[in-house]
């Protein structure tokens, strides 16, 4: 089965953040603290609490090569907390917000982080070695509702956000002195900062989850009218493709390949969207499939008996009517699930194994290594 | 930009509502011929109207309302209306909801119910969440 692991540790979490190493797991409870769990031996254990913040934590990032984590929260502050003698040491970062600030990420150099806010800005945060100090410069033209989601393109310029406009677009985040000219690199990359390379207008209500491919040259993000919108070509002339599907909309996506898309949201199941040979993206299926008379036949034997035990609740549920099922059917989460977060292996392109989080208060990790049959694609 | 916009459509408002006026009467040679299903997709045909004109949306909504209140075999109708119709469908059907009108209402209900179970939540949301195409 594809969850290796599910753990409930609150009545709810608003988001989540794995350690370098994935042995840790910084997560908010809904409240004003992050607490961090170490797994040993199919325990978990709550080593720190870490208290700064004054109102709920609404993102935390955990950056895998310098071990820094930046919070983020509703009382419009950002701190970036450092491991100093096994205490984690907060260090404010002022991020001039006059509202709440809503989702935070680590460039993938980890000298910048960005933070989205509902401020209809995006600060673009940096280190300044001269002053011992975290610089905020942003971006505030553009947006006319507040930012959802952030994503960082590989190429640690280029910055995709979403929006309660129901627009994602596409920044420039070139710093001075912090970022260097890549001679090798396009056009785009060689952009001021701030500078607006593309916007899209794919969806008529709110966005939610932006996330880039591995490569950087597909773009996938939600929106709340149960769509999904992939991007490719990403500059002066996109091809953008939009998804519909039947069920409740989604909050967050996730590569897993170029080419395999996991998204997680209100259906509390995540679903599984691929591209065909010819680029065509399409919904594949449940990743906890809940039409379990449909499958059943593609799954050998021995897993039989755990389906059963799996499907036994959402078995009673289908003779309820379609609605019904959706809620009851049994999954691994119960609850809207707002966060995926990758696990890879260091220097992996693909991502094998991953994590979700959500209002039911669970973290579950899924491994997909033993569904490539069934997804019947190539990762 | 949205002033450019605003002009050309009063201009096409005009041209909308002659196209509606065909289509209507399309439909009702359709119907005489019993060919329900294809007179809803005559109606469901270029809407909603690319316009923010009320009376081209009333208009076409009137042309809506009579070829969905002759369909009687629902599942039928369903099955051969294409998937792309669907979320247009299911736009009209909260329009006649609204309106109140008890027969309106209670047709509407039924097919509803109906296209939920094939077309889903994400169909409903899809129509709840747009407010640019309305009809």
């Amino acid at each position: 089965m594809a969850v290796v692991d599910a753990h409930r540790f609150a009545e709810s979490i608003t988001c989540h953040a794995w350690s370098p190493d994935h042995s840790m797991v910084a997560l908010c409870p809904n409240n004003n603290e992050v607490h961090i769990y170490k797994s040993s031996q199919d325990q978990w254990e709550r080593l720190h609490v870490l208290e700064k913040h004054d109102q709920i934590v609404s993102g935390i990032d955990w950056s895998s090569k310098s071990n820094k984590i930046v919070t983020v929260s509703h009382d419009r502050n950002s701190y970036v907390w450092n491991l100093e003698g096994g205490e984690w040491v907060p260090t404010l970062v002022i991020l001039r917000l006059n509202r709440a600030a809503l989702c935070v990420q680590w460039s993938p150099k980890e000298n910048k982080f960005a933070v989205g806010s509902g401020a209809k800005t995006v600060c673009i945060c940096y280190y300044e070695q001269e002053n011992n100090w975290w610089v905020s410069k942003l971006i505030r033209k553009r947006h006319e509702s507040s930012v959802t989601n952030v994503a960082w393109h590989p190429n640690n310029i280029l910055l995709a956000t979403t929006s309660t406009d129901g627009k994602c677009r596409v920044f420039s985040t070139f710093i001075k002195g912090v970022d260097t000219k890549d001679p090798k690199a396009g056009s785009p990359a060689e952009s001021k900062f701030g500078e607006q390379i593309l916007q899209l207008d794919l969806s008529y209500s709110w966005a939610f989850g932006v996330k880039w491919s591995p490569s950087g040259n597909t773009l996938a993000y939600v929106g709340h009218s149960s769509m999904i919108y992939f991007v490719d070509d990403v500059g002066p002339s996109p091809l953008a493709q939009s998804v519909a599907f039947r069920d409740l909309p989604l909050r967050d996506v996730l590569f897993i390949s170029e080419k395999m898309v996991i998204g997680v949201g209100y259906d509390s199941n995540p679903m599984v969207f691929a591209a065909d040979d010819t680029g065509i993206w399409s919904f594949i299926r449940y990743i906890g499939e809940k039409k379990a008379a449909s499958s059943g036949s593609s799954y050998s034997s021995q897993f039989s008996e755990a389906f059963g035990k799996f499907y036994g609740q959402s078995k009673s549920a289908t003779a309820n009517d379609a609605s019904e099922s959706s809620k009851s059917r049994g999954g691994v989460h119960d609850n809207c699930i707002n966060s995926i977060v990758p696990l890879n292996k260091a220097g992996s392109l693909k991502v094998m194994r991953f994590s979700t989080s959500g209002l039911d208060g669970k973290i579950a990790i899924w491994n997909l290594e033993n569904m490539e049959e069934e997804l019947g694609q190539q990762f | 930009m949205a002033g450019a916009a605003e002009f050309v459509e009063a201009d096409n408002a005009e041209a909308i509502i002659a196209r509606i006026e065909t289509k209507s009467r399309t439909i009702e040679s359709l119907l005489k011929q019993y060919k329900h299903v294809e007179a809803l997709k005559t109606a469901l045909e270029g809407s909603p109207p690319k316009t923010l004109d009320e009376r081209c949306k009333s208009a076409n909504w009137i042309v809506v309302h009579r070829a969905l209140m002759a369909i009687k075999d629902i599942d039928g109708m369903l099955n051969a209306l294409d998937v792309e119709y669907y979320d247009t469908l299911m736009k009209y059907l909260y329009r006649g909801l609204s309106t109140g009108d008890r027969p309106t209402c209670d047709q509407c209900l039924k097919i509803h119910e109906k296209l939920t179970e094939r077309a889903g939540l994400g169909c409903i949301l899809r129509c709840l969440t747009d407010t640019l195409n309305t009809v």
